[in-house]
């Protein structure tokens, strides 16, 4: 392997692009990938035929007048959130926000986008249109409609074609301008079109199904300003970057990502009503004993020369955090404990110089405050009222769950990996025997016994709702696939790996946090990102047991209507629609970030 | 003088460190609290529910699977059960249904469009391509709901609907075709076909011993099918004759019936031994070292152990509950005269026969009969999902399987010209094959579980039956253990089988 390294100094080794095949003229290239031999021309025709029935067929179904379209149109606040309340819209849109300016600070931040060649921007407009205009003639329009879209279809595909004519060879465009005009033009339509306005279909005079502008009217301001301020964050970070350094930038936002889920939704969404008297006499004195307290024992135990002392300590703090269940206390202080015990635990691991130690002080410090102003945020009441169970629902729901269950199985599903891959039995066997007993049953089950009988299993004082309890259970579900993939990433770590962390004396912790999972969580990146695909799609479950997702609304609420009753169709392929741009995002971004972190290619 | 510090590093090396830092206890004691800790929390948990359920007067027993339920089933083998272990019975047999037929189409759809995105056809490749980005990044469920909602809408039952008028059938109940069935002739057949099978094998063997010779093409494989054909075209004549055989089983019934209650645990007793004994002398021949010492580590002696105890359960387990053994003794007795009973036909039965779809009206809505073979609406909706859907991922699996077959091969095989099949049959396939078949094993376990989405458009699959029955007799624990044994089971046996295909593909290595 070294032999290899000191020759390719580290940038001159340059990957070859793989030498480009020819361009061949439109009709030989039309022979030789279509008429090549009578097989391929029986294919040719064949294929072509599909494709016209079934565009044919999806077109006439989309633009029957029997489809109630105005049903989606018209619902699209329930398919998004369910019935949060009218007044306080504002705050979905405070969420939407956070989320813009994030986005935009972590392109600038990690320098995203690559560049595009014009030209290769100019023939995929020269496809589009030439798609717009076969569907066109294609779909059951009336002449007028057919004109305007064949004109709409050959403008773009002018333009594309201008494009791809008489820009340079070399001139290229960030992918980024590109994002932010696509979107523009996204937005600025919501301006000028009034959606939810079905014309153009059958009749000559346009007939309104949906009220005119239910899409448009509502949401246009709002979806401009978000644009804007994620322009906004986004040269934000690019000035922010030029001055801090970016280590310390980079580790920022992604605490601000990690922390952004809960304070949307417990702050923001649900709207905590805050009981300060109790806070300030009970909650923050807790937190400041706790965290000077923790504090201080920390420092301490981080010392080298801690010894076997600490380790006794560490392991005192855990016998009170088990023994903290035998007798009646607070909660907020039992977990407190625990979590202690496992920093006091894991200090030799991150024992150090002064700087060291200090730091971990100070992450004792945000863990327990994030845990407690989490547990007090969970048990406030919401002031949110809203008819059902859970204060939100939809899209909303179905992203939230899916993020929660990922971010819970993540830490859940690496310890399960490490059990499993670990040389004591008793460890090994338990962690075997969960994943592969979790692995055999179908998600619905597990969802199912979670929703009915979770609430058996706890003790009568404690509530937990059904939203909760199905994460719980999701998790668990998604942790045991989870590990199966780091543990494949774990196998891919070398033997020499281990073999040299031992060698230079590191702790068996050090070697798995610092050695081994960071090279295993890499390779197991693609695997890992699908796994992510996969919950979001699975959360559709949710509706079979009765939860409000974007597919129980769009199968049971919305149907129900008396103004749309029947309208299942139109409204399950908005749902596809919506988890296919989602997921086809997902896929497509997990293809990229594996090309930029350089898998397959070392 | 240079003894000393040579001795006092021996003595440092080999005295035991003290027991708090003796890596070896501090791993035990480690493993023993967190199992403990886990026994604990489970304990507490259980006790929870227990209470939990006393108090809302609910009993998690299995009584209910004797019990008569009112249930009604939209399909399957009765529907109408009478009792809540019938009922799941139902379910079960309809979830096998679906996943195998659902299993075989997928396959077949699957190797179709992993072989069309490797087409020299743009356009067949853009197709596959658009084909597998869609059904993927749509939840299989929402898939299966689109379905049912077109199916319901589809015209009502008549005989003019349907694209063949009177064989085929498309409505609002289903999609109704002819049926082929076995008739009462079948088995004798079937007695024929099994000898022209074990003609068929020695008719291989000298077909294939001559190709090895000579070399000449002797198309072994073909030989052997067109054999077994011809068996099965002949046993359509001959089969009467082979009435006596039913005589040989009806031996086999009285033999289970004359048998002690012994003989069926000792049998078993021996064989929990003889396994356990296997796998123990096995491991530890394994284990040893070139020069005949055992070097075993405390997870070895676990494993020796832990094997050791499991046999001995199991022995203690077939001697104490004789229930089993008699359970075994009668079931082979059925079985032996429900295979006798299959051969008393008198004169020449047809082995198969056909029928055509019929529709019947009971009451005020004509349905289909049972004449034709039926698909209803819930049923075709949960399996073209499942196709669709699992095809989409198998022909991903197939691509990435001949992809990763490498240039050279192919290059090789042209090169000591071979023909394009036989390359394909003897180079290609083989490696490709071994690529595809561990994730395609796991899209067949996908698959499986993914039947139990079928509670969404109310097919009675086990998890739309044990729903029904909990939500009926209120015991939730009992219906979801069996789900869970049921499934485990399932997942088991099509690992079992992959994992077999998968040794002998690599047995097929150098």
């Amino acid at each position: 392997m070294s032999d290899f390294n000191v020759t390719g100094a580290e940038g001159t080794v340059s990957i070859k692009p793989p030498p480009e095949t020819p361009k061949l003229p439109p009709r030989l290239w039309i022979k030789e990938n279509l008429f090549s031999s009578p097989f391929n021309i029986f294919l040719t025709v064949a294929s072509t035929g599909i494709l016209l029935i079934l565009g044919r067929g999806l077109l006439s179904f989309i633009f029957s007048h029997e489809r109630q379209w105005g049903s989606t149109a018209t619902n699209l606040r329930l398919l998004m959130t369910q019935a949060y309340p009218e007044e306080q819209y504002m705050r979905v849109w405070v969420c939407v926000g956070v989320i813009f300016t994030l986005t935009g600070l972590s392109m600038a931040v990690w320098n995203a986008g690559s560049r595009v060649a014009l030209r290769r921007l100019g023939s995929f407009l020269l496809s589009t249109g030439v798609v717009i205009d076969i569907l066109t003639l294609l779909a059951p329009f009336s002449s007028s409609a057919t004109i305007i879209w064949l004109c709409v279809g050959t403008g773009i595909s002018l333009f594309g074609g201008s494009l791809v004519k008489f820009s340079d060879e070399d001139k290229t465009m960030s992918v980024l301008t590109v994002t932010v005009i696509a979107l523009a033009v996204a937005i600025l339509s919501l301006w000028v079109v009034p959606y939810g306005h079905h014309s153009f279909v059958f009749e000559r005079t346009p007939r309104s199904l949906a009220e005119a502008g239910t899409v448009a009217l509502t949401t246009k301001l709002p979806w401009t300003i978000m644009l804007l301020i994620g322009i906004a964050a986004y040269f934000a970070g690019k000035a922010i970057r030029e001055k801090v350094s970016q280590n310390v930038l980079r580790v920022s936002v992604l605490t601000i990502w990690f922390l952004a889920p809960p304070a949307l939704l417990y702050l923001v969404l649900r709207d905590p009503d805050f009981d300060m008297g109790h806070v300030l006499n009970t909650d923050i004195p807790i937190f400041l004993v706790f965290a000077a307290v923790g504090a201080g024992l920390l420092f301490w135990l981080t010392r080298p020369t801690a010894g076997e002392l600490g380790k006794v300590i560490a392991a005192i703090t855990l016998l009170i955090g088990f023994g903290s269940f035998l007798t009646p206390m607070r909660m907020i202080i039992r977990i407190l404990i625990l979590l202690l015990a496992i920093f006091a635990i894991s200090a030799p691991t991150f024992a150090g110089d002064t700087q060291t130690r200090r730091r971990y002080s100070l992450g004792w410090i945000g863990v327990s405050g994030v845990t407690c102003w989490l547990v007090t945020a969970i048990n406030t009441p919401s002031t949110v009222e809203v008819p059902g169970s859970f204060f939100i629902g939809g899209v909303s729901l179905t992203l939230l769950i899916a993020i929660f269950t990922i971010v819970i199985s993540f830490p859940l599903g690496i310890l399960l990996a490490l059990g499993r891959t670990s040389t004591m039995p008793i460890f090994r066997i338990l962690c075997t025997w969960f994943i592969e007993f979790v692995r055999g049953i179908p998600l619905i089950t597990i969802l199912i016994f979670f929703s009915i009988m979770f609430p058996m299993f706890l003790p009568k004082e404690m509530e937990i709702g059904e939203v909760a309890s199905i994460v719980i259970g999701y998790s668990l579900f998604s942790s045991a696939y989870l590990a199966e993939n780091v543990r494949g990433g774990l196998q891919s770590v070398t033997r020499g790996q281990h073999e040299a962390a031992d060698a230079v004396g590191m702790t068996t912790p050090q070697k798995t946090l610092f050695i081994v999972l960071p090279q295993a969580l890499r390779v197991s990146i693609p695997p890992l990102v699908s796994h992510c695909i996969g919950v979001f799609k699975e959360t559709s479950l949710l509706a079979i047991i009765g939860l409000f997702d974007i597919l129980y609304i769009a199968r049971n609420v919305i149907p129900n209507q008396t103004e749309f009753l029947g309208s299942v169709r139109e409204n399950l392929l908005f749902v596809c629609l919506i988890y296919w741009i989602l997921s086809y995002q997902m896929s497509k971004a997990s293809q990229r970030l594996e090309r930029r972190v350089g898998l397959g290619e070392r | 003088m240079s003894d000393t510090p040579t001795s006092t590093s021996e003595k440092v090396l080999s005295a035991r460190p003290p027991l708090w830092r003796d890596i070896v206890i501090i791993k035990w004691v480690t493993q023993v609290f967190l199992l403990v800790v886990v026994l604990t929390a489970l304990w507490f948990l259980t006790s929870q529910a227990g209470d939990n359920l006393k108090a809302r007067s609910i009993s998690a027993d299995f009584n209910f699977i004797e019990r008569p339920v009112d249930i009604q089933l939209s399909e399957g083998i009765d529907t109408h059960p009478d009792s809540g272990g019938r009922a799941l019975w139902v379910g079960m047999v309809n979830t096998i249904r679906i996943s195998l037929i659902g299993i075989i189409f997928a396959t077949i759809l699957g190797v179709i469009v992993g072989l069309a995105r490797l087409s020299n056809n743009w356009l067949v490749r853009r197709l596959a391509t658009i084909w597998v980005e869609t059904l993927r990044n749509i939840p299989l469920l929402v898939q299966i709901i689109f379905f049912f909602s077109i199916l319901t809408v589809l015209p009502r039952v008549s005989l003019e609907t349907g694209p063949i008028n009177g064989w085929f059938h498309i409505s609002n109940k289903g999609i109704s075709m002819p049926r082929v069935f076995l008739a009462d002739g079948f088995y004798q057949w079937l007695v024929v076909v099994l000898i022209g099978a074990a003609v068929s094998y020695f008719v291989y063997k000298k077909r294939k011993r001559i190709h090895d010779e000579t070399g000449a093409d002797t198309s072994p494989v073909l030989w052997a099918l067109g054999v077994v054909a011809l068996f099965g075209i002949l046993g359509i004549f001959i089969h009467p004759i082979f009435s006596w055989v039913g005589s040989i089983f009806g031996a086999l019934a009285s033999l289970f019936d004359s048998l002690p209650i012994l003989a069926p645990q000792l049998l078993l007793c021996a064989l929990s031994v003889g396994l356990a004994s296997t796998w123990i002398i096995r491991f530890i021949r394994k284990n040893r070292s070139a020069r005949g010492h055992l070097s075993l580590v405390d997870d070895d002696w676990f494993r020796i152990i832990f094997t050791a105890a499991v046999s001995v359960a199991f022995i203690v387990l077939f001697v104490r509950w004789t229930g089993f053994s008699s359970w075994i003794l009668n079931s082979g007795r059925d079985l032996f005269e429900v295979i006798e009973s299959k051969f008393n036909v008198d004169g020449a039965a047809r082995p198969f026969d056909a029928m055509r779809p019929d529709i019947v009206q009971p009451g005020k809505f004509p349905n289909y009969g049972s004449s034709g073979l039926t698909m209803s609406i819930s049923f075709a909706a949960v399996f073209f999902g499942v196709v669709f859907y699992t095809s989409a991922f198998i022909g991903e699996n197939v691509r990435g399987g001949i992809l990763a077959v490498p240039k050279g091969q192919i290059e090789a095989a042209n090169a000591v010209g071979l023909k394009r099949s036989h390359a394909l049959r003897h180079i290609i396939l083989p490696q490709a094959f071994r690529v595809i078949l561990p994730p395609t094993g796991n899209q067949y376990l996908n698959l499986t579980k993914n039947t139990s989405l079928a509670i969404a458009v109310g097919y009675s699959d086990i998890v739309q039956v044990g729903t029904t029955v909990f939500n009926q007799t209120g015991k939730t624990l009992p219906v979801v253990g069996i789900w869970m044994l049921f499934y485990l089971s399932c997942s088991l046996t099509i690992s079992v089988i992959v994992n077999w295909f998968n040794v002998r593909m690599q047995l097929v290595e150098r």
